[in-house]
């Protein structure tokens, strides 16, 4: 439990500083956020592993809660990410680079003009194949399974298999507790800005289909 | 016990405090923050940059050789500033002025040169000096007004006449749009008419003489960016061969490249890398691996690099593990998690090497420092504080103590001050003279002369 906690506690404080980082002069530092999501992705591994050994039998979440942050699609989130996204990407400040062709594929996905929500089913029907399944409410997972259904992109299809130390997904109870203690963090901290960033912050945390590895890397690749 | 100039081992030295550059009050302006540190070739100079993107140059006095009781001392010799903050609009962004980097090229002539850079942008700038100035001119005034050429009833011969020194820098190359990402070094080659800049996923090589345009010579940017994993953390040109050169990584390995092998050395002729130890692993293993520094030796046989706890020196010739390691403040890994709350697991501090390679020095917090002399295997740390503001005086050897009983005089790891940090230092090419900055001072040190 303890472990639990601190694991808890070090991913808050990561995506706080994450935050923190886009705001300050200079922009995102490239090596500080493969850093912090460094740190992000041991914390959660100690928390699943320490969850794992306490809780074998926790009964599975109501479903009605599972759907509900997916219908408000973090516009706000997304639109940053997407924004940002090809804003690194651009061919303007770099007359040197030759990597043209995946960088065309990749922002598409980004700025795609489905719904934000689809791209998520997307990500947790992988998730719930990797045998996590006992976590995973199961009415997700059949929302998963209509997503699936769906022609998407192959290029989508390719990011949503990723490397196994990426697959792990965030599942819903974390994303839950990090939504209320992050943003309960950032409302009590005087320093930071008011309103509309815990909104922001709190909904890419509170996509229960996504890791928080993804978002993190998400905005690693929006810099 | 005097060792020779230049020879000598960090402990048989005894360092005194020379001079103090910089504000004395406690409220430190951030534009004032020393963010580089560099002697030129011969010593005489001594380049520092801030985070207002000024740079100051020191030079050093030459004293009479005979009466001298210490080495000259160092005084402003030119102050300009060398970048403007900028704005991205693409990308909304703000790009900082603070200077990452100054690197001196050999002087060729009267002027001196050095390359700045900060985030985005270097530049060559020419320091030069006038300390005499025409006069006579037969159809312009002294004050440049222009005479009427009927009023001229004699003819005389412009003269130089001395005047006061004056020290103009004047950008002579803007090499900029080569980078996406933040540059963290830049490296003279050997041959003195190219250079490498390195961010965080490329290399770009450049000819001093041409702005418009570089080669990519190391590119790690992945395909697809969610699959990145490490980044270039520094990148250095061999003091001797001029087509090879090493680049670090945030993952702790060092890559040497050979530019004879291929036009892009995204494969590595060389791969440095230490097998990690289990015992020591943790939480946060992984990101204190990540090298802020690497510098080789002078002969270019060994290569140092600095992770967040050690110093290493690499010999070239062996790429399974380092040739000595040393300790900086190992008292510091315990409190790994205070240290990621508080950001400073985050600092990247520099090293250097002494003249003859056998003393490499590094800083750390609470303003100490630390030199270890590689024959001897002696360390020492120092303080720079103004409190031995007194020249000549012998700075005293500091001790932490990691954990029970504290002895006299000694330091206990809670009451370091985390905020005086000391990421940069340098060592005179020649001499026992350092230089040390501390957030907003620069310090200068010589060994005691008799």
């Amino acid at each position: 439990m303890e472990v639990q906690k601190e694991a808890q506690r070090i991913m808050t404080l990561s995506v706080w500083k994450m935050y923190h980082s886009r705001m300050q002069r200079g922009g995102l530092r490239l090596h500080r956020s493969l850093q912090l999501s460094l740190v992000m992705r041991s914390a959660r591994e100690l928390y699943l592993s320490a969850k794992v050994d306490a809780h074998e039998s926790e009964p599975p979440l109501p479903p009605a809660l599972s759907p509900d942050p997916r219908l408000h699609p973090p516009r706000e989130a997304h639109a940053a990410a997407e924004a940002a996204a090809p804003d690194g990407e651009q061919p303007f400040p770099e007359p040197m680079d030759t990597q043209e062709a995946p960088r065309a594929e990749e922002t598409p996905a980004r700025c795609a003009p489905r719904p934000a929500k689809v791209s998520r089913k997307r990500r947790s029907s992988s998730l719930s194949d990797s045998g996590d399944a006992g976590l995973v409410p199961s009415k997700k997972a059949r929302l998963e399974e209509a997503a699936a259904e769906e022609g998407l992109s192959s290029e989508l299809r390719d990011r949503l298999q990723p490397p196994p130390a990426q697959a792990e997904g965030a599942f819903p109870n974390l994303a839950r507790v990090l939504q209320r203690r992050f943003s309960g963090l950032l409302n009590c901290t005087p320093a930071a800005p008011p309103t509309a960033p815990p909104a922001c912050e709190a909904k890419p945390a509170c996509r229960p289909a996504d890791s928080m590895l993804n978002v993190l890397v998400r905005a690693v690749v929006a810099f | 016990m005097k060792e020779g100039k230049g020879a000598g081992g960090g402990n048989d030295i005894q360092w005194c405090f020379s001079q103090v550059k910089g504000a004395v009050d406690d409220d430190v302006a951030e534009a004032d923050i020393i963010s580089t540190v560099e002697f030129n070739h011969s010593g005489e100079l001594l380049a520092t940059g801030d985070k207002g993107g000024r740079v100051v140059i020191f030079q050093q006095e030459q004293e009479n050789k005979i009466q001298s009781h210490s080495r000259g001392e160092y005084n402003v010799y030119s102050t300009f500033q060398s970048h403007e903050p900028e704005f991205d609009y693409l990308k909304s962004l703000e790009i900082e002025e603070k200077i990452n980097k100054i690197r001196w090229l050999p002087q060729k002539n009267a002027a001196q040169f050095l390359l700045s850079t900060n985030d985005k942008t270097i530049k060559l700038w020419k320091i030069s000096e006038r300390d005499k100035r025409p006069e006579g001119y037969n159809l312009k005034e002294e004050d440049g007004r222009y005479r009427d050429p009927t009023t001229v009833t004699t003819l005389r011969v412009p003269v130089f006449r001395p005047m006061d020194l004056m020290v103009e820098a004047s950008p002579r190359r803007i090499f900029a749009n080569a980078h996406t990402y933040h540059i963290n070094s830049i490296s003279i080659n050997s041959d003195y008419e190219t250079y490498l800049s390195a961010d965080d996923l490329r290399i770009n090589l450049w000819h001093l003489e041409i702005t418009d345009r570089s080669f990519n010579i190391v590119d790690i940017k992945p395909a697809n960016m969610e699959e990145l994993t490490e980044v270039i953390t520094a990148a250095e040109f061999h003091p001797n061969s001029c087509n090879t050169f090493v680049y670090s990584s945030s993952k702790g390995t060092i890559r040497l490249c050979d530019m004879r092998a291929s036009a892009l050395c995204d494969r590595h002729s060389k791969l440095f890398e230490e097998p990690e130890d289990p015992s020591n692993r943790s939480f946060f293993s992984e990101i204190i691996s990540s090298i802020s520094d690497v510098k080789f030796s002078h002969s270019g046989r060994y290569m140092m690099t600095r992770d967040y706890l050690s110093v290493k020196i690499w010999d070239l010739n062996m790429e399974n593990r380092p040739v000595e390691t040393y300790q900086v403040h190992e008292y510091l890994r315990s409190k790994l998690c205070s240290l990621y709350e508080n950001d400073c697991i985050f600092d990247k501090f520099e090293c250097c090497w002494n003249g003859s390679d056998s003393v490499v020095m590094t800083g750390s917090y609470n303003n100490f420092f630390r030199m270890f002399d590689r024959n001897t295997k002696r360390d020492i740390t120092l303080e720079a504080s103004r409190e031995n503001n007194k020249p000549r005086t012998v700075l005293k050897p500091r001790k932490v103590c990691a954990s029970g009983k504290r002895k006299k005089d000694e330091i206990s790891v809670d009451s370091l001050d985390f905020n005086k940090k000391i990421l940069h230092t340098a060592w005179h090419p020649k001499e026992n003279i350092i230089a040390v900055a501390t957030t907003n001072n620069l310090y200068i040190f010589q060994d005691k002369v008799n």
